[in-house]
């Protein structure tokens, strides 16, 4: 190593905590990146994988509404259309053991060109199935065949030939495993798919004579696609199967990218605590830098050293967080994935595909952000004049001056943001960048502020705790060239933190009231994956007890465009008012949806589409593309790209669909609701496994659900407080180390230990007490561009700000205590060093 | 410009500001020194004599007037260029040291001859060489916090004369030594300056000083009053 480094290196070595907190808050920043990366795509991924699986060969799908796609249609396109290269598709989930697998039905004949199941060398297909001749046998003719890989198989307990139960819909069915495969590479994908005959499909998941879809290979050189569209009744349609898998992961895209957006928060307060660290660590060796530049060291490679410096630390700190990364992924991934599972769609993933990219970008993010930190640093040191030493009063004069540039800077930046903000429209990218800016903007006004409080409070703290008093204020403002970055790092962290406990925490009031105000029914009735069986709900509506019924079904409409989600509802009396209206007036909207067929959307819906109260949306109706009026706008935290209300006569007037997939139950007055529970459990006894719910169960459930969903961002908001903390040790411990030449001074001159120590100790909590107060306004601020821009842009969703008083002051005795903590050793260190020999040090 | 001039000062001038005054350090300083001279720079505190050591040496620039080292204006160059010839041609000894604490003796002295890229080979042998000159051949390994104030002294000048230069600069260099290390030191760094035949200007309060001196320059609020022999 040249020797000019090893002087520079040398430095750091000789401070191992400072060099071991620098790494620390570089690994953890990078750590989060990296993992929330992985736990994302390895979500997608597998998804991803799944659907290739499901979709096999097939580029485009045959698809209808809800009640699935005829099955003549196929025999007609197959038999008097002349296509070939189609084959029947039934999906669904169902529950064996507790554990849901996804079904796929097929008919083995038309097979071989989609999923190569029969030839376990042919094909490129990711799934094979090995098939020996009896096992085919086995499979077309024993009711209830079913294929599956020998993972699921060993998971399930079962083995060749053994006998089981498959529930779907809270219906139970025979079922008999006729064979297993060992598939290699794909068995991720497989391991959760049991294949059955597609007749069978069909009676387990009540479609016989419908089909999920039909898949189609269409081929350049042929034009099939114009003979199947000419042959489609109205209603169904021939769409992409790769933009149909797109449009599905892109409901959750929102929520990785929110993510994504914590896991940048994460690495920005660990840019601030790096360039917090660097900045140290170029003043405390300003002496070095000017015997090296009176050497002969020119600016350029002054600089060049410092950024050196900065990139070998951040390779180092981003390598180690990779590392962490990749662990702290794989806890992650049951988080995120529990996340998609309960808000977007069923993605089954256990292991953390570590991809190459991902760790790349860990170390490009890490190194980069470590170098860009390092940057200004490194510009001071170039502009060192060649002087032994620069007097520190010329360095805080310096530093002074600056004030007022730093502070307008700031005040461009959040400029800028304010100017971004109104100007960007709905772009999520743009709302992070304005939040970033506004963070920025705030964190460069702090040091004027806090510059102005100091020297104004010092006379005051003067003479309430005397000269110790005293001293511990104003010197925050002398040596302001020090304290400023660690102010400024501290209150970054700690606004963070403000920031993301007010919008949590306004999201779950906003969340709680609606659900409180959404759910009316007593009861609510329904079955896992499927709909609840007509006549036992004509049942339970004559039972004793029970007043009224309302019932939903929750379908997809597909459409060139993507997928509208369908809530279709038929609303009790006592139920009404319950759908809270945003833009309209309840009693003629009601009527219109009733009587007219309007259709009432989701406020995300009306944001996503830009339409509203008066504006027709076009669905894709059983009898072809059909206008629906708009009445109104409503309430709502749905964490689908939105929704569409309608009434259930207008549903069954366009699409000829009775299903229900679950009911509210409301009591009569005098009604026990164990009674009416337990009566509803007898009459479903052998007929269908019903879920029942109480209002507050389902209400406590929902939140669970809610706070479920948080969990990961708790994580990330504890895991930013944990790098704040690591930064805000580092600087306590580097501001006091430097001034160890000082406080030798200091006690030379008849200070006592105990005086030091103390004023020591008031300065770091007055330090933090200072971070704490800077970072509520800029976490509020936060939280309004959380709530009122990230959110709104992502979801869709509006609520209100609530800030907790808690919230506040956890984050007040946060910084404070957390710098008083971090204020100990350098206070013992400061109390218990010898005068002499820290002068002589010097 | 007198082919024995190695330096020459014309109408030198530097201030600086202080909060609201300007406060004048150097006014229209004249002088030329000779290569292989040695001159002592004598004053009170204040009166400039650091002042003008860090304008030959390019550290400083004066606000007026020129310098010529070696017929080059050094005044009319980037400060880039400035730092490259002090590289080259300029070793400074300070009173406080100032060596790397974070580098051993040896490679306090092999820093400057790597950023003159001089060869490895040829730089072990002339730390070993100075070392042995300055009577520190045992203690190459030590970091300069573990050495006393006379050798880490004769560590600086080691420094200072490693790349040859065609002019040493000394500011108080004996000024946190006792009176007999001060005159080990100053006999040491006369003696390698004149074997190297460098000019050497020394800044000092002391006549002990100026006595090893072949000239002596009186500096007073910046101006030059008195140039003499041996003071």
């Amino acid at each position: 190593m040249p020797v000019l480094y090893k002087a520079s290196f040398g430095y750091l070595l000789r401070h191992p905590w400072q060099l071991g907190l620098a790494l620390l808050g570089i690994c953890v920043g990078v750590a989060v990146i990296v993992a929330v990366d992985l736990a994302n795509s390895s979500s997608r991924k597998a998804f991803l994988l799944s659907m290739n699986t499901i979709n096999g060969e097939a580029s485009h799908q045959i698809v209808a509404g809800p009640g699935g796609v005829d099955e003549n249609l196929y025999v007609r396109l197959r038999v008097e259309e002349g296509v070939q290269d189609i084959a029947p598709v039934i999906t669904g989930y169902a529950d064996v053991n507790d554990q849901t697998l996804q079904v796929l039905g097929v008919d083995l004949f038309a097979e071989r060109t989609f999923r190569a199941y029969t030839l376990p060398a042919a094909g490129s297909s990711g799934a094979r199935f090995a098939l020996h001749e009896t096992t085919f046998r086995d499979f077309l003719t024993k009711p209830g065949a079913v294929l599956m890989s020998t993972a699921a198989a060993t998971s399930l307990g079962l083995s060749g030939g053994d006998n089981f139960t498959i529930t779907t819909a809270g219906k139970d069915y025979p079922a008999v495993l006729v064979g297993t495969t060992n598939a290699h590479g794909s068995s991720a994908a497989i391991g959760s798919l049991l294949v059955v005959d597609i007749a069978t499909a069909q009676h387990w998941f009540n479609k016989v004579g419908y089909l999920s879809h039909i898949d189609v290979r269409l081929r350049a050189d042929q034009d099939t696609a114009a003979t199947i569209r000419a042959a489609l009744p109205p209603g169904t349609q021939l769409l992409s199967a790769e933009s149909r898998t797109q449009s599905i992961t892109e409901m959750s895209a929102a929520f990785m990218t929110n993510l994504t957006a914590m896991s940048l928060l994460a690495l920005l307060i660990g840019t601030f605590l790096i360039y917090n660290s660097v900045s140290f660590a170029v003043l405390q060796r300003r002496k070095l830098i000017g015997v090296l530049r009176a050497l002969g060291l020119t600016r350029r490679e002054t600089f060049a050293l410092i950024v050196a410096e900065g990139a070998v630390l951040g390779l180092v700190g981003a390598a180690l967080g990779v590392v962490l990364g990749v662990w702290l992924g794989e806890q992650l991934l049951l988080l995120v994935s529990q996340s998609i599972n309960d808000l977007y769609f069923r993605v089954t993933v256990t292991d953390v595909d570590v991809s190459p990219w991902s760790l790349l970008t860990g170390l490009v993010v890490g190194v980069g952000a470590t170098g860009l930190a390092a940057i200004v640093p490194a510009i001071e040191a170039a502009g060192y004049r060649p002087q032994l030493s620069l007097a520190r009063s010329v360095l805080e004069h310096r530093s002074r001056r600056l004030l007022p540039r730093i502070a307008v800077a700031g005040l461009v930046a959040a400029a800028a943001a304010l100017i971004i903000l109104p100007l960007s429209g709905t772009s999520l990218l743009a709302g992070l960048t304005a939040m970033f800016l506004l963070i920025l903007g705030f964190a460069l006004c702090i040091p004027v502020i806090v510059d102005a409080a100091s020297r104004l409070s010092a006379g005051f703290a003067g003479r309430l705790g005397g000269i110790t008093a005293r001293l511990a204020v104003r010197d925050i403002s002398a040596s302001l060239s020090r304290t400023g970055v660690a102010i400024v790092a501290l209150a970054v962290a700690v606004s963070a933190t403000v920031g993301v406990s007010v919008m949590v925490d306004s999201f779950r009031v906003a969340v709680s009231a609606w659900i409180g105000n959404s759910l009316r029914a007593d009861i609510y009735v329904g079955v896992p994956g499927g709909s609840l069986d007509l006549e036992l709900v004509d049942d339970i509506g004559h039972l004793p007890g029970v007043a009224e019924i309302s019932s939903s079904r929750r379908i997809w409409l597909e459409m060139p465009a993507g997928r509208t989600r369908l809530l279709v509802i038929d609303r009790a009396e006592s139920g009404h008012g319950g759908t809270e209206l945003l833009d309209a007036e309840p009693e003629a909207t009601w009527r219109a949806f009733e009587e007219e067929g309007a259709v009432v959307v989701s406020e995300p819906y009306a944001y996503r589409n830009d339409v509203g109260q008066g504006d027709t949306l076009v669905l894709n109706t059983r009898e072809g593309p059909q206008a629906f009026n708009i009445a109104a706008t409503y309430r709502s935290y749905d964490a689908n790209q939105g929704t569409v209300l309608m009434s259930r006569r207008t549903y069954q007037r366009y699409w000829q669909d009775d299903a229900i997939d679950s009911i509210g139950i409301y009591l009569a007055a005098d009604a026990s609701l164990q009674t009416v529970m337990d009566r509803m459990r007898e009459l479903s006894q052998g007929r269908q496994v019903l879920y029942m719910r109480s209002n507050r169960d389902l209400r406590d459930l929902s939140l669970q659900i809610f706070d479920r969903t948080f969990v990961i961002t708790d994580v990330l908001y504890w895991l930013a407080v944990g790098v704040a903390i690591i930064g805000i040790l580092g600087s306590m411990l580097a501001l006091q180390l430097e001034r160890a030449r000082e406080f030798a001074i200091l006690r030379a001159i008849g200070m006592t230990p105990w005086q030091l120590g103390s004023m020591v100790t008031l300065q770091s909590g007055l330090i933090g007490l200072i971070s704490g107060l800077a970072a509520l306004p800029l976490g509020l601020l936060m939280a309004w561009v959380l709530i009122d821009v990230i959110n709104r842009r992502s979801f869709g969703w509006q609520m209100d700000m609530s800030i907790a008083p808690s919230f506040l002051l956890t984050a007040l005795a946060l910084s404070t205590g957390a710098a008083l903590v971090a204020g100990l050793y350098p206070a013992y260190r400061a109390a218990s060093a010898r005068p002499a020999l820290a002068m002589r040090e010097e | 410009m007198n082919a024995n001039v190695q330096i020459r000062l014309s109408h030198l001038s530097r201030s600086f500001q202080e909060g609201e005054q300007r406060h004048v350090v150097l006014q229209d300083l004249s002088a030329d020194f000779a290569a292989g001279e040695t001159v002592a720079l004598r004053g009170r505190s204040g009166s400039g004599k650091s002042t003008l050591l860090n304008l030959i040496s390019g550290i400083d620039a004066p606000d007026s007037g020129r310098i010529e080292i070696a017929g080059l204006d050094i005044t009319a160059m980037s400060e880039r260029d400035r730092t490259l010839f002090r590289r080259v041609h300029i070793g400074f000894v300070y009173q406080a040291f100032n060596l790397v604490p974070t580098l051993t003796v040896a490679d306090n002295i092999r820093l400057v001859l790597e950023l003159n890229n001089v060869e490895e080979a040829y730089a072990s042998q002339r730390i070993d060489e100075l070392l042995a000159a300055v009577g520190l051949a045992n203690r190459s390994a030590s970091y300069p916090d573990v050495l006393s104030g006379g050798e880490q002294q004769r560590v600086a000048i080691a420094r200072a004369l490693a790349h040859r230069p065609r002019i040493v600069l000394a500011d108080e260099p004996t000024g946190n030594l006792d009176d007999s290390t001060a005159a080990d030191v100053l006999t040491l760094l006369d003696d390698l300056v004149r074997e190297q035949g460098g000019t050497m200007i020394v800044a000092t309060h002391s006549a002990k000083v100026a006595a090893f001196c072949d000239r002596v320059l009186e500096l007073q609020d910046g101006r030059l009053i008195a140039d003499s022999g041996h003071g």
